[in-house]
């Protein structure tokens, strides 16, 4: 029912693309930090993952305006990056990477001013952050002064100070940076929340992929300034016909015979990584393993995981490329 | 931790203590709002006000010692009075020469409480936030030079108010006393805003060059003093080698000019510490475009900033 709703919001807030970019370019000096971008998003809670100076933070900064496209083009919501960074900035909210609260003001003063900073009256600004400090999660001690918090109560006041003016799109740079477990489980949960319960379109910055996983339902995974991939997520985390077959010792030879027998297979330490595409794959390898007479310690089917994008960002992102001939 | 129960009690099934959350559809400010906001929080801000009470402390002392001449005649303004029907000889602090005699309690008030208005943004980088809202850089170094100008106003502008009380009340008809005192008092106006203006772009504008805050005041003391003391050594060295032009050099100093532009204000004849080639007229020149230059750093530095 909450999902439902969420739609219709997302539906009714947002009629076209969350973003647009065509042939995006930045580039400082000899350094292109984005490279030919072209993108199209729809709302949703995006996940923008790429290794630490892929582009992340530098595509964020074009979004918001705050630095101008070298060439191409970039439209947030409809509204372009270069001409309509005013309207822009009243519909996102942003959490940066880095710290960002002044340490002598109390978290509710502090969002308080910024829900006025973007514009909302006196009165609704204290509403909204009344609000938002409940939902991320702030009780008693959003009366205290920010410097004696914990890394994970400021996250949450900078979470806040983003969704304080009940933005359309949210940017979040890095926000689980410096939580321990427990706490960046529960800073997931909340932008998982802020996307589905709260109907707001979220595009979260990371390198850490797992985390990504947890909570998005889109994917754009950016190397040096390329896209490397940009899809739901369910099409990186399906289960793929993959089987794994571990042996003590020659795992080697037990390629070789896999692929003399018309199987494309990839050693991985003490691995063999076969496509399943038939059942008689399963006979082929209790055969070979048997004529062979190798120790085997498992036979299993894998998922596959979203790093194996970037383990071989060149080719397909599947651990053998090919199966049965 | 009460954080990880909230967040457990927003799961699906639910809470009846839980609101959900409500998208806000009421009326949104644009820009002008947003710089009358940072303007206010800036304001409060310099008076410590929504800081711990340590942050108060500066501003209210040194603006306090400022007014306390003035706030004295106006205790003692009966005994005064007496003093003065008696026919006995009062030097009583004046409007035109109050700034004069005490403003350099106002520069160190714009070296305690100037690096507070630009510097704290800076250093825990709040920056960025203000910047990626709907307000414009240049909005943002007007809205803060607006709030620290307005606060040095009101320290000018309350001894000034005490003076005039204190006058008003040393006279036996206090209605007639206004209509004469008035008059004397009003040009004190435009002579605090020009102050305050002047000495706010000068502490932002150099402020606004390091984030942190011992820095900036060193930078602001030295600048107040050797700004002070080197155009006028240059000058009376400049005199007895006959160099004529050396006079210019005088209305580089930030608060010999302000004194003189006073004086332009009040009508007064400047005095014999000022280069006779010199009409007051021209300190109230040189101050304008000192405000002016200032402004034009502070928001040349806020165009570079990196967000």
């Amino acid at each position: 029912m909450v999902i439902m709703g969420a739609r219709l919001h997302w539906g009714n807030r947002v009629s076209m693309a969350l973003i647009e970019t065509a042939s995006l370019t930045k580039d400082y000096g000899a350094v292109k930090a984005l490279d030919r971008l072209d993108l199209q998003v729809e709302p949703g809670i995006i996940g923008l993952v790429g290794a630490n100076g892929a582009g992340k933070s530098t595509l964020i900064k074009i979004l918001l305006g705050l630095v101008p496209p070298s060439s191409g083009r970039a439209s947030v919501l409809g509204l372009d990056v270069v001409s309509d960074t005013r309207e822009i900035r009243k519909v996102v909210g942003y959490m940066p990477e880095h710290d960002c609260l002044p340490p002598d003001v109390g978290a509710t003063e502090f969002v308080t001013h910024m829900a006025r900073i973007s514009g909302l009256p006196r009165t609704a600004a204290r509403e909204r952050t009344a609000e938002v400090l409940r939902h991320v999660g702030l009780y008693e001690e959003r009366y205290r002064q920010i410097g004696g918090y914990s890394t994970g109560m400021k996250q949450r006041v900078k979470l806040a100070q983003a969704l304080a003016h009940d933005p359309t799109l949210l940017l979040l740079d890095e926000p689980t940076n410096g939580l321990d477990p427990t706490g960046r489980d529960e800073m997931l949960d909340l932008i998982k929340r802020t996307g589905t319960d709260f109907g707001i379109s979220v595009i979260v910055a990371s390198h850490l992929l797992g985390e990504i996983e947890q909570v998005c339902t889109f994917l754009l995974a950016i190397d040096a300034g390329h896209l490397l991939k940009a899809a739901p997520i369910s099409t990186f985390t399906q289960r793929t016909p993959v089987v794994a077959v571990e042996v003590e010792e020659g795992a080697d030879r037990l390629t070789a015979a896999l692929t003399s027998r018309g199987f494309k297979a990839r050693q991985e330490e003490q691995c063999v990584l076969l496509v399943l595409e038939s059942e008689a794959l399963y006979d082929a390898v209790r055969d070979t393993v048997a004529d062979l007479g190798l120790p085997l310690v498992r036979v299993q089917q894998e998922r596959r995981r979203l790093e194996d994008i970037f383990r071989e960002p060149e080719q397909e992102p599947e651990p053998v490329a090919g199966g049965v001939q | 931790m009460s954080a990880g129960n909230r967040l457990s009690a927003s799961s699906p099934s639910g809470s009846i203590f839980d609101l959900g959350y409500r998208h806000y559809a009421g009326k949104r400010h644009g820009r002008w709002y947003a710089a009358w906001s940072l303007y206010v929080e800036s304001l409060r801000g310099v008076w410590g006000f929504g800081r711990p009470m340590s942050a108060k402390a500066a501003p209210f002392i040194l603006a306090g010692l400022y007014s306390f001449f003035a706030f004295l005649q106006l205790a003692f303004s009966s005994t005064l009075a007496n003093e003065i029907s008696s026919g006995q000889q009062v030097q009583l602090f004046a409007y035109d020469s109050y700034f004069t005699q005490f403003g350099f309690l106002l520069i160190l008030f714009c070296v305690a409480q100037a690096p507070e208005v630009v510097c704290r943004d800076q250093r825990y980088q709040v920056l960025s936030l203000y910047f990626t809202r709907a307000m414009g850089r240049a909005d943002y170094a007007l809205a803060r030079l607006a709030s620290l100008a307005t606060a040095l106003f009101l320290a000018l502008i309350v001894p000034m108010i005490a003076l005039f009380v204190g006058d008003v009340l040393m006279k036996p008809d206090t209605i007639s006393a206004i209509g004469v005192e008035l008059p004397k008092a009003l040009p004190a106006i435009p002579a605090d805003i020009l102050i305050a203006a002047s000495m706010a772009s000068i502490s932002l504008a150099l402020s606004s060059y390091s984030p942190r805050r011992a820095y900036s005041a060193i930078g602001l003391i030295a600048y107040f003093l050797l700004m002070e003391a080197v155009p006028a050594i240059i000058y009376a060295v400049a005199q007895q080698g006959g160099w004529t032009s050396a006079d210019k050099l005088v209305l580089l100093t930030p608060i010999t000019s302000l004194s003189g532009a006073t004086d332009w204000f009040f009508g007064k004849a400047l005095g014999a510490d000022y280069p006779a080639t010199l009409g007051a007229d021209t300190y109230v020149v040189a101050c304008i475009a000192s405000v002016a230059v200032f402004s034009a750093i502070l928001l040349f530095r806020y165009r570079r900033m990196a967000a």
